[in-house]
């Protein structure tokens, strides 16, 4: 079974939830996606946060960002397409689980659900590019 | 979300609904900061939260730790299924009072 979708929403807090209601419908067509899938949006929703947070800095904008859901040979693959500000990879970091403060949770939710965490160049009509692996 | 407040002597019960994402922490922040700067106990019931993303885990440890500075104290009660394996994940069950 395989399935391969897009979509694009607006920038904003007030699309997170409709990320997560489209990455719910495209992964309820795979049935061995199903136990993990409020795991696999959890991922998904805390990557396009990052975007409005850290991309945008939570300022408004008429940019939208994409999101691609595709599972095929046992790999689901989720990626995420911004035209805000260049990520800098290496500056991604999650927080340490024994400092017990606000914020720096969500990347680390993303690497632990996740097992592969890249960012991409080579789509030249955005500027970040992240694409999230998880083998089945 | 949602939420109701209930009161009984000097602890206040917050019975949030929905989803907590970022959309809607400082909406859960001016809900519950407020209780806790009045030194009040504060119960936070998640029993009818389904989703929260890690914007929601920090309003719970903004909370906890600002009650713990105040000297009163936040307990998280009926923790839904969905939020307690975030708290998990995220190695918080011995950190936050949960019951």
């Amino acid at each position: 079974m395989s399935v391969k979708e897009q979509k694009d929403f607006d920038v904003s807090a007030a699309s997170l939830k409709e990320i997560r209601a489209f990455a719910r419908e495209v992964l309820s067509k795979v049935p061995e996606l199903e136990s993990t899938t409020d795991d696999v949006v959890l991922a998904l929703a805390e990557a396009a946060q990052n975007v409005v947070k850290h991309a945008y800095n939570g300022h408004p904008t008429a940019d939208q960002m994409r999101v691609e859901i595709c599972y095929e040979n046992k790999v689901l693959t989720l990626e995420l397409l911004d035209k805000g500000e260049p990520a800098v990879p290496e500056n991604i970091k999650p927080r340490k689980l024994d400092e017990i403060r606000p914020g720096g949770l969500g990347t680390f939710f993303i690497g632990q659900i996740m097992d592969e965490i890249v960012f991409k160049t080579s789509r030249k009509d955005w500027i970040n590019h992240l694409v999230l692996t998880k083998r089945y | 979300m949602s939420y109701k407040v209930t009161e009984e002597g000097n602890i206040s019960t917050v019975f949030l609904d929905g989803e907590i994402d970022m959309e809607v922490t400082d909406k859960a922040k001016e809900v519950i900061m407020p209780l806790i700067e009045a030194k009040k106990e504060v119960h936070i019931n998640l029993k009818e939260v389904q989703y929260m993303d890690s914007s929601g885990i920090s309003v719970l440890i903004e909370s906890h730790q600002k009650a713990t500075e105040l000297g009163t104290k936040v307990t998280l009660k009926e923790i839904s299924k969905s939020v307690l394996k975030v708290i998990m994940m995220a190695k918080l069950e011995q950190i936050l009072n949960l019951d």
